[in-house]
Order: structure tokens, then sequence, then C-alpha cells
């Protein structure tokens, strides 16, 4: 089996990504390597561009890296990192956050390449909850 | 294991067809459908997952929570391929094992 996906949950808050994380080693998987990079360096709500970064590297085990952002500057901040270190094997994926993300680690943990698992996660958008 | 697995096999070649009825013990939540999903994926079969006359691919977490399928009732397995039986045998056990 190749590389697992890692998974980056980016959010202006560090308590909901922190929390997204929980819930998605529980439903899905915890050995699918994920990171979050959630609020600013010192704790407030916010995004961190050096945060995202190094959540990025510290999932990449070659299979390449998901990243799910929850909106506004999350995205925004994101992309910058993306311009600034362009790589064909991470993506930023438009996808509904919380089942964007358990989608994402389901499909991960079963051993599916970073364009099923982008699509998973996209695909959330899609699926009704009632 | 409290299923009432009716079993009915169509084997022509080596591809066979599966299907097995399970009465869930618990409502069909978040867990148990991420642990249906993973094992869903290994298969190679075509997979259904019906329940109240709707049907999905159980490699889908999200579309299996969306069945909001509730503890009493009955979700029914089936699977088209060369490891049909292995399938459903596995996914039944899943959701009849369900807390």
């Amino acid at each position: 089996m190749s590389a697992s996906v890692g998974i980056v949950l980016v959010s202006h808050s560090a308590e909901l990504a922190a929390g997204l994380r929980l819930l998605v080693e529980q439903i899905g998987s915890d050995t699918v390597p994920l990171a979050t990079a959630g609020g600013t360096e010192d704790g407030r709500i916010g995004t961190s561009y050096d945060l995202v970064l190094a959540a990025i590297r510290s999932v990449d085990r070659g299979g390449g890296v998901v990243v799910l952002p929850d909106l506004g500057s999350s995205v925004l901040t994101a992309r910058t990192v993306m311009d600034d270190h362009p790589r064909p094997d991470v993506l930023l994926v438009d996808a509904p956050f919380v089942e964007g993300a358990v989608a994402a680690v389901v499909t991960a943990a079963s051993g599916a390449d970073m364009k099923t698992v982008a699509d998973a996660a996209r695909e959330a958008r899609h699926v009704h909850k009632l | 294991m409290s299923t009432s697995s009716d079993p009915t096999t169509t084997n022509a070649t080596t591809a066979s067809r599966q299907e097995m009825a399970v009465v869930l013990p618990a409502n069909l939540h978040a867990r148990p459908a991420g642990q249906l999903a993973r094992a869903a994926a290994g298969f190679t079969s075509a997979l259904q997952l019906e329940y109240a006359e709707r049907t999905v691919n159980p490699t889908g977490v999200l579309a299996v929570m969306g069945l909001g399928a509730t503890a009493g009732s009955t979700v029914t397995v089936r699977a088209e391929g060369h490891d049909a039986a292995e399938a459903v045998t596995a996914l039944a056990e899943i959701l009849a094992t369900a807390e």
C-alpha cells in the first residue's frame, strides 16, 4: 500500500480544529496523518501562515496532503502558503468543514490516493444529513 | 449475532450476489458508519445498503449516517462480485454488533 494521504484542518479557532480532530479520529481513524492549524500563534481567533505551513509539512508522508479550510481567511491564508510553496501533491479542497473532514479521513484510512480523498471531501457537500 | 440473515446466492461463475438483512441493535450513528465505510472500501464487489426504501453505497460514511437508521429497524446489505460473500458477512457483522 502506498503512503497515506495527510489531512490538514485549517480553522480560525484552535478549539474548533482540535474538536474536529477528536471527532474524526473517533469516526474515521486515528492512524491517518492529521494536523490542525487553528487560531493565531498567540492563541487568538484568526489564522497563521506559519501554523498552516508547519501543519502541511508535519503530515506529509509522500502520499500527498489535503488541506481543508473552515472559511474566509482560512482559505486565503492556506492559499497564500500554497502559492509560496507550490506543490502538485498538496491540494486546497473546497468542502464543508466537518463533513468534508470526516469523509476525507475515512477515505484516507482505507488507503485511497490523494485525488480520491479530495473527491470524497468535495462530495460531502452533496450528501444530505436528514 | 442478532441478525435475521437470509443469504441468497446466485452463483453463475465465480462472482456471486449476496444479500443479508440485519436488525440493528443500536442506532446507525457516526462511529459504526465510519467502521462500515472503512470495511466496505476493502472489497471489490459492488455494495449496497438499503434502509426504508433508500439505497446508499456503504463506502460513503456520510451517506450511511444520512440514512438515519434506528435501533430495531432492518438494514439490508447487498453485494455483487467476486468477494460478495465475504463483504456481506463482514458488513453485517459490523451492523449487528454496533453499540
